[in-house]
């Protein structure tokens, strides 16, 4: 892994010896995990909406106005607590090979989003309140709900490994 | 009765069998954790939202009757996938459970949640629009919302918890 003098720098940090040997780390876990909740949970209400299987009465666009600020604030929380705990031990997290594989899928499901939000969602108005999105709706709600599940498969193996 | 069940099942097939899976199947544990975590999110994604919708504070658009026949499902079939992937570890290491204070915490925490919930969906199913017939009943619901919106965010947090109970019974 690069730099691994500033993974050692932020490790030997004393807030990072504070949450590593105090009750915030379990702290940190567990709001950690209740953020993790309001993300799956509120995109996953999106993505089975964008899929055409849930909440069909409700326009798609306003079903995703309504929920991704959601998704975005308890996402910021989650990575808050993340980088907390990831502090504690740095220079073994980056060669985590689970730890690795949740970024990468994170970055996926960022880039799936911004995808969507960019492109797709630009012609709502044609799909908005139809049944069924579009094939390419569609596939971004499988693709993003493939993803956040591996996300937290991954992070959950982290812990494991370490 | 409960500790008899817990040593009865400490000295049961089912604990060896338990803890030779949990043990011998690569990924095993991560993997079960990883459906109950996605089970929370359901939880959240019904429960918690619909709360949050009855308090004013998410989804406005969306109506609170209509809200509790589409999501409570939801939540009973995720609380079952988290009853079946939490009782494999409960299983393998019953007495850990049984004397450690905080999964008394979480289940004196998510008992009355779920009645709460089974009261919201049980009113509503047998009579449609329920909650938002009279004044008070549309109180009475603010105030279920807020008293299981707690009580949730308290499950999710007390379950992490167990794991570092020694932080807050045992300090140095």
């Amino acid at each position: 892994m690069p730099f691994p003098e500033f993974w050692e720098w932020v490790q030997a940090l004393p807030l990072s010896e504070y949450i590593g040997f105090t009750y915030w780390f379990p702290l940190l876990e567990s709001i950690h995990v209740l953020a993790i909740g309001f993300v799956v949970g509120s995109i996953l209400m999106v993505d089975l909406r964008l899929l055409g299987v849930a909440a069909v009465a409700y326009a798609a666009s306003r079903v995703t106005r309504e929920l991704v600020p959601w998704t975005w604030g308890a996402f910021v929380v989650a990575v808050i607590t993340g980088t907390g705990m990831f502090m504690t031990r740095a220079t073994a997290y980056v060669e985590n090979p689970a730890f690795q594989m949740k970024l990468i899928l994170l970055i996926l499901a960022c880039a799936n989003m911004a995808l969507f939000q960019f492109r797709t969602f630009r012609d709502v108005a044609l799909w908005d309140v139809g049944t069924v999105p579009p094939p390419a709706a569609r596939a971004a709600g499988a693709v993003s709900l493939a993803l956040w599940a591996g996300v937290v498969l991954a992070g959950r193996w982290t812990g494991h490994i370490i | 009765m409960i500790e008899d069940f817990a040593y009865a099942l400490a000295e049961s097939r089912a604990r060896e069998l338990a803890v030779y899976l949990l043990g011998n199947v690569p990924g095993l544990p991560p993997i079960t954790q990883s459906f109950h975590i996605l089970g929370i999110a359901c939880v959240t994604g019904s429960s918690i939202f619909l709360n949050l919708r009855i308090l004013g504070i998410a989804v406005p658009s969306q109506n609170v009757s209509e809200m509790i026949g589409r999501l409570m499902p939801w939540t009973w079939w995720a609380l079952l996938v988290n009853a079946l992937t939490g009782s494999i570890f409960v299983i393998a290491r019953p007495l850990r459970y049984y004397f450690n204070p905080v999964f008394a915490i979480k289940f004196s925490l998510l008992v009355p949640a779920l009645v709460l919930a089974f009261v919201i969906h049980y009113l509503s199913r047998r009579e449609p629009g329920y909650w938002e017939i009279s004044q008070g009943r549309r109180l009475a619901l603010g105030a279920i919302a807020l008293v299981s919106l707690v009580l949730w965010v308290g499950v999710v947090l007390a379950g992490r918890w167990i794991a570092y109970s020694e932080y807050l019974f045992f300090p140095e």
